[in-house]
């Protein structure tokens, strides 16, 4: 293992744990996407060059700026909230999620695999072949459910009735509500 | 190698992150996390296995997408309901 990937798997768990026990929400997700660099550095390392710069542009540029949208919306930086009805239970969690990397660490623990695929640097015009051979029926079918969740996320926000057909009162309680 | 268990390390902890949140945004952002970690050991394998492993790290990445849309637009609604995004205050499901 050279120095620089040491230095970036390293980088990538530092920043994931930052992820999960910042306690300011927007601070999180500024992890994440600091998280998301990093992810997208390693794939372009491991030869996977095209699937790098989609990270970047849809994980890094427009999922997780929505994630901030949201939050700044909803005014919910505030990642303590509520009560809480399990009391202690970070050990727990704890132990949990270390016995899920077990699992997963001793899955992979025998494992000898020979890297030694020729990927063609993981460009699009390898990638591509695959994606309308094989994979084609899969990539019409994410389409489709791309094109679901749009009118879902469309259909989920509307409100009861259009805001001008209601009465002034009514405005006024739904403005309310919606701050 | 180092980049698979990192990816097995990554995992366990949106598994943490799941478990201690109790706000849904942040509860979602460690399942984004997850995500992530399921892509990287796809790319990893994707080495010694062939492209698949990429493109369907690929198709994971649209559809993270087309989740996020649905999930945010939830959040969304459920907060102009209840004034809240705390999971513990959505532990009963009544209108």
């Amino acid at each position: 293992m050279s120095p620089w990937e040491a230095l970036a798997l390293l980088l990538l768990l530092f920043s994931g744990v930052l992820v999960v026990t910042l306690k300011n929400a927007i601070h999180a997700a500024l992890a994440l996407i600091g998280n998301f660099l990093i992810l997208a550095g390693l794939y372009v390392a491991l030869e996977a060059r095209f699937l790098g710069f989609i990270q970047i542009i849809v994980y890094a540029g427009a999922i997780v700026v929505l994630f901030l949208f949201v939050i700044m919306l909803l005014y919910a930086a505030q990642g303590e909230v509520g009560f809480d009805p399990l009391v202690r239970s970070r050990p727990l969690a704890l132990l949990l999620s270390v016995g899920v990397a077990l699992v997963l660490l001793s899955g992979l623990w025998g494992l000898n695999l020979a890297f030694t695929k020729d990927l063609q640097g993981g460009l699009p015009q390898a990638l591509g072949p695959l994606l309308y051979g094989d994979w084609l029926l899969v990539l019409l079918a994410v389409g489709f459910l791309l094109m679901a969740a749009t009118v879902v996320a469309v259909a989920l926000v509307q409100p009861p009735r259009p805001l001008d057909a209601l009465s002034p009162e009514e405005r006024k309680e739904e403005k309310e509500v919606v701050r | 190698m180092s980049y698979l268990l990192a990816s097995a390390l990554l995992f366990a902890l949106g598994v943490y992150g799941v478990l201690t949140r109790r706000t849904a945004i942040l509860v979602f952002l460690s399942i984004e996390l997850m995500l992530n970690a399921a892509n990287l050991s796809l790319v990893g394998f994707a080495r010694a296995y062939g492209l698949e492993g990429q493109v369907a790290a690929l198709m994971v990445i649209a559809i993270a997408a087309a989740e996020v849309a649905v999930g945010l637009g939830l959040i969304v609604a459920i907060f102009r309901q209840r004034e809240s995004t705390a999971v513990d205050d959505l532990s009963e499901l009544r209108g």
